[in-house]
């Protein structure tokens, strides 16, 4: 019998022969990631006694929660932050404007093929994307690690979810992700590594690939995973400096289910409040009026992202009575889309062009509802209360059901048009 | 100090109106991301499950030592620590659930406070309701509802990683008893 790659890859950084699911092991990570919650960790790091980070090459800080700070609080932690990583020598510190840490990461080259990266944000399971192991930790052991570079994991036991078909025009990624969700529940894959394979994903983007395992953990995954193939290493290739070695789970792996889809027919899909799992089709949600359009997030704040809304909206105007909020994922993309004229035909159908980090889906600033708001949003949560209001309704769709929604005011089936 | 292997207490049991288990209670409804910029543990306590509808009351009713009785999925969202630490700073003596959020368990174990499987639990009224009074042992996995003289299956004992965190106290403590 032969091993998944999530107990080959936890048995490489855990130095040993082999291991499988449900063993715990012992693992020291490759990057340890944290962004604006760098400040409150770094204050549980001195409560453990320890003056100096263990392996500051490994720590990679991001602050993109709320950037610009909305306000003193927030401004403080910023400061502090700036002035730990400058005391520390921590290198991998990325300040405001730079972007959200789930598209910085791999921008800067710090997630490749077999890696460990372990984050104190739960959606750092974006990483699987590229074929590393990615999970969420939280502040106490983000802290530890600093201070001893070890942690204790549990090896899921792994769901293989195969997909096929050709998407029909204007259904993506998102879609897919959110369809898998409604079907699994939001506890349908709790703790289990979760593989994405099969044609549809072969002939992904890696854009799409990344909203896979960004939203993986929405049904309780420990990892979204994709099979590194030659569309990863072109991507990596500028970026990654270091040497890797890809690790892909054997032929005769025990997988504890095998999932399949075909996306041959899949409508349009939505999820709808106050839960990620609440998916229904398009045509069941229609024509329920919007206040405020999101357009990002770690999400869906990409070229491809853009670039699709764009296609939409360009030379038409959004409806009145609605906000449309773009928010591109990085610096990188913000630069990407203002030199091929994507953000201006957002801005001149009305957008409202806002800069790189995480806006208001997790609700700190800059777009939070009001009660009884209705936000159409391709960020990965709809939590109640999520953005900020607990009397507002968040639905989450696709970038084009997002601008196609915004242009009518009302969400809307993009293949009416 | 050793800590306690068996826990006593009264139960509140997370059910809606109904009397149906509430599943899938995200981080934002145990602890609303208005309050993330607190970072005293003690002032934590007064917003649990406060964007949790019908429970709004709990760090009223709650009295230190009570026991949590929660359904599938507990925890489930974004990796904040004070969706655990509020319930710390309550002195809640033990979650028992059918199933957790990966990371909300992770958080629990690793901050030493005492969190335990138990399928089926919550399935039907009768078999722990709020206000009961509960004996869960860590180590065994045993649970005994005192109020209908009952024992309850399901109940998962503590890892051994888990059982040497609670002990040690939190992490990383335990890990200064691993490390060179």
């Amino acid at each position: 019998m032969g091993f998944t790659f999530a107990e080959k890859v936890l048995a490489k950084k855990s130095g040993k022969d082999k291991v499988a699911a449900g063993e715990i092991v012992t693992v020291t990570p490759d990057r340890i990631l944290s962004h604006d919650n760098t400040a409150a960790i770094s204050r549980i790091f001195q409560q453990l006694g320890r003056n100096k980070v263990v392996h500051p090459d490994k720590i990679v800080i991001v602050l993109d929660h709320c950037v610009p700070a909305a306000n003193e609080k927030h401004a403080l932690n910023h400061k502090v932050i700036r002035e730990f990583v400058t005391e520390q020598g921590i290198k991998g510190f990325y300040d405001v404007g730079t972007g959200i840490c789930h598209q910085v990461l791999p921008e800067k080259g710090y997630a490749f093929p077999g890696s460990l990266i372990l984050g104190s944000d739960s959606h750092t399971t974006t990483y699987g994307a590229f074929g590393a192991f990615a999970t969420g930790i939280g502040r106490s052991e983000a802290a530890v690690l600093w201070a001893t570079n070890q942690l204790w994991l549990r090896i899921p036991e792994t769901y293989r979810i195969e997909v096929e078909g050709i998407f029909p025009p204007w259904v993506s990624a998102k879609d897919l992700i959110l369809h898998i969700i409604g079907e699994l529940g939001a506890d349908g894959a709790l703790y289990k590594a979760v593989e994405f394979r099969g044609p549809t994903i072969e002939n992904m983007s890696i854009a799409g690939r990344m909203v896979l395992c960004n939203m993986a953990v929405e049904m309780g995954a420990k990892i979204g995973y994709v099979l590194p193939d030659k569309k990863t290493s072109q991507w990596l290739g500028p970026r990654v400096k270091n040497n890797y070695e890809v690790i892909t789970s054997d032929s005769d792996a025990a997988y504890e289910r095998v999932i399949r889809y075909n996306v041959n027919h899949m409508p349009p899909q939505v999820a709808c409040p106050h839960q990620v799992d609440n998916v229904k089709a398009i045509d069941k949600v229609s024509g329920t009026q919007i206040h405020q359009a999101l357009l990002g997030t770690c999400t869906n704040g990409r070229m491809e992202d853009l670039e699709v809304a764009a296609s939409i909206l360009k030379g038409k105007r959004i409806a009145s009575g609605v906000r449309l909020l773009v928010f591109p994922a990085s610096w990188e993309v913000y630069r990407e889309a203002w030199n091929k004229g994507i953000l201006l035909q957002l801005a001149e159908a009305g957008a409202i062009i806002m800069n790189p980090g995480c806006g208001p889906c997790l609700g700190a600033h800059e777009g939070v509802l009001a009660p009884g708001e209705v936000c159409l949003s391709t960020a990965n949560r709809n939590f109640r209360g999520r953005m900020g209001c607990r009397d507002a309704f968040i639905y989450l769709a696709s970038p084009a059901t997002v601008a196609a929604s915004a242009l009518k005011g009302h969400i809307t089936d993009v293949r009416s048009l | 100090m050793k800590k306690p292997v068996v826990i006593k207490g009264k139960v509140w049991v997370l059910r809606d109106e109904k009397g149906r288990a509430i599943d899938d209670i995200d981080t934002d409804q145990i602890y609303h991301n208005a309050h993330l910029a607190i970072t005293e543990l003690e002032k934590m306590g007064q917003f649990a499950l406060g964007n949790l509808p019908g429970w709004e009351d709990f760090p009223q009713k709650a009295r230190p030592g009570d026991i949590l009785v929660v359904g599938k999925n507990f925890g489930a969202g974004s990796s904040r620590q004070q969706a655990v630490d509020c319930f710390r700073s309550l002195r809640i003596s033990l979650i028992i659930g059918e199933s957790f959020g990966a990371i909300y368990q992770r958080n629990a174990i690793n901050s030493g406070f005492p969190l335990m499987v138990c399928s089926g639990i919550i399935s039907h009224p009768g078999k722990v309701d709020s206000r009961n009074v509960l004996e869960v042992n860590l180590s065994t996995g045993e649970v005994f509802n005192h109020t209908t003289g009952k024992k309850i299956e399901g109940g998962v004992r503590f890892s051994q990683v888990q059982m040497d965190i609670y002990q040690a106290g939190n992490l990383f403590e335990y890990g200064k008893t691993i490390l060179p």
